[in-house]
């Protein structure tokens, strides 16, 4: 299009000096993290910190969540609320389950992206044509997708080989795939438990061992996501839809066709989550999806809606749910953890001279020290919490410079703009 | 165009409602009045319902095989995720003032609103399956059907105990409830019977009121992995849906798994990781269903708490695909020295 269309994203952008540098500091905070987790695990003997299996874990589980964030994230980006994500999960976990036992595991997936993108739609056509509050448009998906998987569930399912009326027959599973001889030379790093150089080794391990490539593709989509909607004219069109739509409509954008084409993506983006959490769990069941789009849809807010914070955020969770299912003795090294986390975020703060939350960090990470230090173990009526506790403390104490899209959950009327 | 679409799915959606409506009120047993006449009952599961392939799917077993015997209409329903407790005493009212007697309850959780709602219809006979608090009496009208699912669980224990070359077992429960502390309490206790300082790992999925535990393979996957990892050999699955999880994480992992509630071995759905499975914990809600079913029929209603276990084969351990053959004369041992007391199974942790 024209140039004066690409200008409309611009004022958002972040000054391209500090930009530049960012992948500089991000690496030498993953270094920096990694030697303090290295140092609680040496402190605690917890292994299961950083061992390959809890990492392996986590990447599992954080893929479904974070798919579901960044299907927040289109959506959202273009101006509108998608509180449906978990709806659409579901649609995705019953598509693969529907077509991923007969067909195997591809088509089920591209199965489940497909009814995804329907529910994407119908929020699209209920949000955008119709002008309905995304909220309630949002909440109708998420009530109205469990009723019809479970009715179509009892119809497909019941007779099926295996099959149940509330759980798909076995979907099998993609292949997984391994860097050749990396494992094992990882595996005996690993075992040595030498301060960071073992940490380093498990960490790595778990993120090139026995890898479903699945996981792969969700990796792939984030890094093209970040571009499309970063650094093409597109990617510029459909956010200044969710910032300032009348301004993009007087410069010949055509606003509903890109919220159309960000929902419908959001929609897709969310079915594929559901999908993938179905073919890991070998199975379509009802209610599988627990709350996971949720989940995504805070991991999305609390990573300012970016795809490398929602990744964060995903990440985070994920490898918290993983360590407490792996092993409560985890949790309580957790606790040293996390406050010596919420101390250097209180560091960080201060010297960005936000006294309020410095001192709330401090308190609270001065807290679990103290609890670390007078207790043996955590208990096991907490440790469930723990995922939500440490991702919402972390990045609500981390983030406090969210920007939400400035037209997010208004109506937008072409021509009615002032 | 898109519209249209929107609309059919709606439609679909309609129809979908209706049909499962239909399902429930057309489920009678025919016009010929036995002996005792027409029963009409109601029987209302908890999250799962028919089709769970475990819990309610007994009970539901228990419910045809006295229809197939006696005169019988019934309507079954069943409650959703996450409901209140409000909505389950609706749903035990409404069974109650349709002129359902008697009435079954499946599932502790209906053990607050079963509580009212019975002594506002003295009249109609209630059971509930898995709840009773010992040393209380829940009134005249109220039938407890409880299982001694810790006696069966101790077999298994033993079973794992055997069986484990590590001297290293898991339990992964579902949701941390009193219920499923009764299956680790019996399972820890019947391991330690025969290897007295055998490690136990235990994990719960979920904490109540996150139900969610009993439903989700990915989380029981990872919790085995845990275990195996930290070198278990023999994980028992006391966690409904999320079982398969942990049966495929032994089955990659090349170690064993216990089922829980129903034959596992046997199940459809599980055919694939079967071979791991070496025995299940059996609960035969069926049996106890069918009983009281039987009783009412026979106006022999008996209220207060009747416990079915390993005496009358109201738990067992299952023995297909022969993986414990070798064991089974010490399993046996085992279960003669429970049902003769000289083996007490504690019930808690």
């Amino acid at each position: 299009m024209t140039a004066s269309g690409l200008a409309v994203g611009v004022q958002d952008t972040v000054a391209p000096s500090r930009r530049r540098r960012s992948p500089m500091i991000y690496f030498a905070l993953a270094v920096a993290a990694l030697v303090v987790v290295s140092l609680v695990r040496v402190l605690t003997g917890a292994g299961n910190l950083t061992s390959s299996g809890t990492v392996a874990a986590a990447l599992t589980a954080a893929v479904p969540i974070a798919l579901a964030g960044l299907a927040g994230l289109w959506s959202e980006r273009a101006g509108v609320i998608n509180i449906g994500l978990e709806g659409m999960m579901v649609l995705g976990t019953f598509g693969a389950g529907l077509f991923g036992y007969q067909y195997g595991p591809w088509v089920g997936i591209v199965a489940g992206v497909a009814l995804g993108a329907v529910g994407g739609l119908i929020h699209a056509v209920a949000t955008v044509t119709f002008g309905v509050d995304h909220i309630i448009s949002g909440v109708a998906i998420t009530l109205a997708a469990p009723g019809l998987t479970l009715f179509l569930a009892k119809l497909y399912f019941t007779d099926a080989p295996g099959g149940g009326q509330k759980q798909s027959p076995p979907i099998e599973d993609v292949p997984h795939v391994s860097i050749p001889g990396l494992s094992t030379l990882l595996g005996d790093i690993e075992q040595l438990q030498w301060f960071f150089v073992s940490d380093l080794a498990g960490l790595l391990r778990g993120l090139t061992t026995d890898v479903s490539l699945l996981t792969v593709v969700a990796l792939v989509l984030f890094v093209a996501t970040a571009y499309a909607l970063w650094r093409t004219a597109f990617g510029l069109r459909l956010r200044s839809c969710g910032e300032a739509p009348f301004a993009a409509e007087s410069l010949g954008v055509n606003v509903y066709k890109y919220k159309y084409a960000a929902i419908t993506m959001s929609g897709a983006l969310a079915g594929l989550g559901g999908a993938i959490l179905a073919v890991a769990s070998s199975q379509f069941r009802d209610g599988q999806t627990g709350g996971r789009g949720y989940i995504g849809l805070a991991s999305m807010i609390f990573g300012n809606w970016r795809p490398g914070g929602v990744a964060a955020g995903a990440g985070l969770f994920g490898y918290t749910d993983a360590m407490q299912l792996r092993g409560e003795g985890a949790v309580h090294a957790l606790l040293l953890l996390l406050g010596i986390a919420l101390l250097v975020l209180a560091v960080v703060q201060l010297r960005g001279k936000r006294y309020a939350v410095a001192s709330v960090a401090t308190v609270i990470g001065v807290l679990f020290i103290v609890w670390f230090a007078l207790s043996d173990q955590v208990p096991p009526e907490l440790v469930s919490a723990a995922p939500y506790v440490v991702t919402l403390l972390v990045l609500s104490l981390a983030a406090q410079r969210l920007r939400v899209p400035k037209w997010i959950g208004r109506t937008y009327r072409r021509g009615e703009g002032g | 165009m898109r519209r249209k679409r929107g609309g059919a799915l709606a439609a679909i959606a309609m129809a979908g409602v209706l049909a499962l409506a239909g399902c429930g009120a057309s489920d009678d047993g025919g016009d010929s009045g036995g002996a005792s006449g027409e029963l009409k009952i109601g029987l209302a599961y908890d999250i799962g319902g028919r089709g769970d392939q475990s819990f309610n799917d007994s009970a539901a077993r228990g419910l045809d095989k006295a229809k197939d015997e006696f005169s019988i209409e019934a309507t079954e329903l069943e409650a959703s995720q996450g409901e209140t407790d409000a909505q389950k005493e609706d749903r035990l009212r409404q069974l109650a003032e349709g002129g359902y007697n008697p009435i079954i309850a499946v599932g502790f959780a209906y053990a607050g609103p079963l509580g009212k709602v019975a002594t506002d219809f003295p009249e109609v006979k209630f059971a509930i399956v898995d709840d009773f608090t010992p040393g209380t009496d829940d009134g005249p009208n109220i039938a407890n059907l409880t299982f001694a699912e810790e006696q069966g669980s101790f077999l298994v224990g033993v079973a794992a105990a055997l069986k484990s070359k590590t001297d290293s077992v898991g339990f992964v429960g579902g949701v941390n409830t009193p219920l499923i502390q009764k299956f680790e309490a019996g399972y820890t206790a019947g391991v330690k019977a025969v290897t007295p300082d055998a490690t136990v790992q235990v994990k719960y999925l979920t904490q109540p009121p996150d139900y969610s535990g009993f439903n989700d393979p990915a989380k029981g996957e990872t919790a085995a992995n845990g275990m195996l990892d930290a070198d278990a050999d023999v994980i028992y699955a006391a966690a409904g849906g999320s079982g398969s999880g942990v049966f495929r994480a032994a089955k990659e992992k090349g170690a064993m798994g216990i089922g829980v509630d129903s034959d596992q071995y046997n199940l459809p759905s599980l055919n694939d990781v079967k071979d791991v499975i070496i025995t299940s914990m059996v609960k035969s809600v069926d049996l106890a269903v069918y009983d009281f079913i039987k009783s009412v029929d026979g106006d022999s209603f008996k209220a207060g708490n009747t416990v079915y276990d390993l005496s009358d084969g109201g738990v067992q351990y299952a023995t297909s695909g022969g993986k414990i053959e070798d064991i089974k004369p010490q399993l046996e041992e085992y279960k003669q020295k429970i049902i003769s007391g000289e083996i007490e199974v504690p019930s808690t942790t």
